[in-house]
């Protein structure tokens, strides 16, 4: 096996551990303590309960239905936001630790071409995937590109086996706007 | 039932495959049926990255042909083969979008790594 496929694996198995790693933290700070366990219950019950009246509602349906809606999607958005904060713990951690991590393997993989492209990448991608590299040989795939492309693939995935994925419905309803998911973002 | 598996979120119950392949049978849970165009996706993505990476098919051929069997097959069998209302799911378009970027990020971590190793190794 060449060194060059070597990394390859390396890194999509970086990528795993990574991932594994993030629901890990997660898990110990937050998916386990009794109020996010709460709060996910209410808030899958209440999206889905707002979703099926959305679809029975019609236009002409009285003003104290659609403020009953209101009411509901205002107490839906409160119990999400208060969701989100509870992550907001593990998301420090997580990114605290990723920064050290991403700092090591930079270091590592410094100047290696850990794949080859089967591409051409667009001339702004190859800021990312010809990152530390050198030489102009465009399908030269760096480090950070191939583990960022491992990540979103396989983080959502992994949180979707392990039943950690939150559903649809309440990813549907707005949640705090500064709160973003993580990298991979969860469906 | 004890042989039956029974997962959270996203993962699916064994049960589920067996209404897969009835084009007639009744989709009660919409997120269950969301979920298996989801994972129907990621397989395409791992199929077509290992028949593209091996042949190779490159460049943006590659990319434009995942994108297209992956919307068209699962459009043929949500359309066609099932009898499902897809007014029901939100539309054609919120059924195409089911898992799609994950499956083009899986498609091209898969491309990439056998193309890399059949074509470099």
């Amino acid at each position: 096996m060449s060194t060059m496929f070597a990394d390859t694996l390396l890194i999509v198995f970086i990528s795993v551990c990574t991932a594994l790693l993030a629901e890990g933290i997660t898990w110990v700070l937050v998916y386990r303590t009794d109020k996010y366990k709460r709060l996910k219950a209410e808030v899958e019950k209440q999206s889905k309960k707002l979703e099926k009246k959305k679809e029975t509602i019609t236009e002409s349906a009285g003003r104290q239905q659609k403020k009953k809606i209101e009411r509901q999607e205002e107490k839906l958005k409160n119990n999400n936001r208060d969701l989100s904060m509870v992550r907001m713990k593990s998301m420090f951690a997580i990114g605290f630790c990723f920064t050290a991590l991403m700092g090591m393997f930079n270091s590592i993989f410094d100047g290696r071409v850990v794949a080859k492209l089967p591409f051409t990448p667009l001339s702004y991608i190859q800021g990312l995937s010809h990152r530390n590299l050198l030489g102009d040989d465009t399908t030269d795939c760096s480090f950070i590109f191939l583990y960022i492309l491992c990540t979103m693939s396989i983080r959502q995935n992994i949180q979707k086996i392990l039943g950690l994925a939150p559903s649809r419905a309440a990813t549907k309803q707005p949640s705090h706007p500064m709160v973003g998911e993580s990298t991979a973002g969860t469906h | 039932e004890p042989s039956q598996l029974q997962l959270a979120n996203g993962a699916l119950k064994v049960s589920v495959w067996s209404k897969v392949l009835r084009s007639d049978a009744a989709w009660e849970d919409k997120d269950e049926f969301l979920d298996v165009i989801y994972w129907f996706r990621q397989i395409i993505a791992v199929v077509l990255g290992v028949i593209w990476g091996v042949l190779p098919l490159r460049g943006f051929l590659g990319i434009a042909g995942f994108c297209l069997i992956n919307a068209g097959v699962l459009y043929v069998y949500f359309s066609n083969y099932l009898q499902i209302d897809e007014e029901e799911y939100g539309g054609t378009w919120e059924l195409t979008k089911e898992g799609f970027m994950t499956s083009f990020a899986l498609f091209m971590v898969i491309w990439i790594i056998f193309y890399t190793a059949v074509h470099y190794d």
